[in-house]
């Protein structure tokens, strides 16, 4: 019998010499840059074939995650927790789920901590071929669909990624969600994560378009130290960053735990000064 | 020069009695066909300073690319075929910003140097490899860096050779300006000093009247590790300086 071991050995494209029946058995990332995928035949079912009846036990991605983020008058808020939890149990207290993709572009992190890390890190890759090659920043309805044909490839083979990808571009501020089922959408307010309905909840009520960008900040911080208060998946330091014409800066980076009793010590102090109305 | 070329010049992968590949250099040949470039390396950065060729006085000058950046800390200017420059100079910018996204650090000159001559060299007639290429590239680089060992000059030619010079010049004023080069470079000059020598040789060995639309300059410098392409303004600056 012969075989081909220059067909087993080329390495290059993540091939082993069996075939596959569905799909390629690789995904070039961008050129010169390729990520294998499993030598299966049915490679996007081989997440869920492998873990068949024991999801409950194996299956437990880190989840659990506060983020928001929204358009005002000044640029685009965004407020994080910074908790890693796998299940009960807090992996990290530190983490930095905003990521720095360009000094034009953050996007934030919520579901798989590997999984948004390298498809944000891969789009930073993208956009600066981008920059290169037309000699002007990409904007930020590209990159957000950049990320999105990226992670379209590896549909339903298990990626787990919820992000914001906002930034300041020639048609101003501008923030899209984006997530690893596809969805892509435009929008000036969104929250994400397990803690996300009580950060939403505390939005939605202070927010306005006219905001300052002090208010904005304290908007945003209030209402992650909302969700991390009564999310135990959600907790932590967090984080703000405020996205403006000139690129984003980093705000502010407090403990929650401090918030809480700062807030506390404010709420008491006003419901103990003599009430002013009838 | 090639007496007996006739029966060894028409294969890319075929060696002459002699030793040599033709194809090979009858691309370096297509190099001195293109217009001068020189590159200048001090202790203080590098310097590009180009000859743009135009053909026509409705010709566009600022569409004429005869430098570009590779990344933030390196760029590079060519002589030769300016499409073949194209793909080399995207090929060093995707394997630079793979590098950055791989190891979280910038590329160095050299491994850039060497990652574009690897690219260079994959010509050949049996086209079994994909993304191979059937003739060899004609186009020299003159690839200019900073990195942790300092700044760097780099030249690159289509046999996939690349090697590091103090002063380099390419191009059809090449012989003429490499002299000059080599009777006034000094180890110690400045960059600024580097401008001046740069563009006073281009003057020697241009055919038109140096001005500020038919030549190009850039530099990188060891300071803030940025490769900058000068406006008109700063090029201004460096011609009164003549």
């Amino acid at each position: 019998m012969n075989i081909d071991l220059s067909e087993a050995l080329d390495t290059k494209y993540g091939r082993s010499g069996l075939s596959c029946e569905v799909g390629p058995d690789a995904v070039e990332l961008g050129e010169e840059h390729v990520l294998t995928i499993p030598n299966v035949p049915r490679p996007d079912k081989f997440l869920s074939d492998s873990f068949k009846g024991q999801e409950a036990e194996v299956l437990k991605f880190a989840h659990g995650t506060t983020t928001l983020a929204f358009v005002f008058k000044h640029g685009i808020i965004a407020a994080v927790d910074s908790r890693a939890s796998m299940g009960v149990y807090i992996g990290s207290g530190t983490v930095k789920k905003i990521i720095e993709i360009n000094p034009f572009l953050l996007g934030t992190m919520a579901g798989g901590a590997a999984d948004c890390s390298f498809w944000e890190r891969d789009l930073g890759r993208q956009c600066r071929l981008f920059e290169l090659r037309n000699k002007e920043r990409i904007s930020v309805a590209a990159a957000s669909k950049l990320l999105v044909n990226s992670v379209s490839r590896f549909r339903g083979m298990g990626l787990s990624m919820g992000t914001m990808i906002m930034g300041w571009d020639k048609t101003g501020p501008a923030l899209f969600y984006v997530d690893n089922d596809g969805t892509r959408l435009k929008g000036n307010l969104f929250s994400v994560g397990s803690g996300s309905t009580f950060a939403m909840g505390v939005l939605d009520i202070g927010y306005k378009y006219d905001l300052s960008v002090e208010e904005a900040c304290e908007l945003g911080r209030r209402s992650i130290y909302h969700a991390t208060h009564r999310d135990g998946a959600s907790g932590g330091i967090i984080n703000i960053y405020h996205v403006g014409e000139d690129g984003w800066t980093k705000i502010s980076s407090e403990d929650s735990a401090q918030k809480h009793y700062q807030y506390k010590a404010e709420s008491t102090e006003q419901a103990s000064a003599p009430m002013v109305t009838s | 020069m090639f007496l007996t070329r006739s029966e060894y010049d028409r294969g890319v992968n075929t060696f002459s009695p002699e030793g040599r590949l033709f194809q090979v250099e009858y691309a370096i040949e297509a190099i001195k066909e293109g217009s001068t470039a020189i590159g200048i390396r001090t202790s203080e950065g590098v310097v590009l300073a180009v000859e743009k060729r135009l053909t026509s006085p409705l010709l566009e000058p600022s569409s004429v690319e005869k430098i570009m950046i590779i990344d933030h800390h390196m760029g590079c200017a060519n002589s030769g075929l300016s499409a073949d420059a194209r793909i080399l100079i995207d090929h060093a910018r995707v394997v630079t910003q793979h590098h950055t996204f791989t190891y979280n650090e910038p590329m160095t000159t050299d491994s850039c140097a060497q990652a574009v001559c690897d690219l260079a060299l994959r010509f050949g007639e049996d086209g079994r490899e994909e993304d191979a290429m059937s003739r060899p590239f004609g186009v020299a680089l003159l690839i200019a860096g900073v990195d942790e060992k300092g700044p760097a000059l780099y030249h690159t030619d289509p046999s996939g050779t690349y090697v590091r010079w103090e002063a380099k010049a390419i191009g059809a004023g090449s012989e003429g300006a490499q002299t000059a080069l080599q009777d006034a470079y000094s180890k110690m000059m400045t960059l600024e000093e580097a401008e001046t020598l740069a563009l006073k040789t281009l003057k020697q060995v241009m055919e038109e009247k140096l001005n500020s639309t038919n030549v190009e300059i850039a530099a990188v410098t060891a300071k803030d590790r940025k490769f900058r392409i000068y406006s008109s303004e700063e090029l201004n600056q460096c011609i009164e300086r003549l």
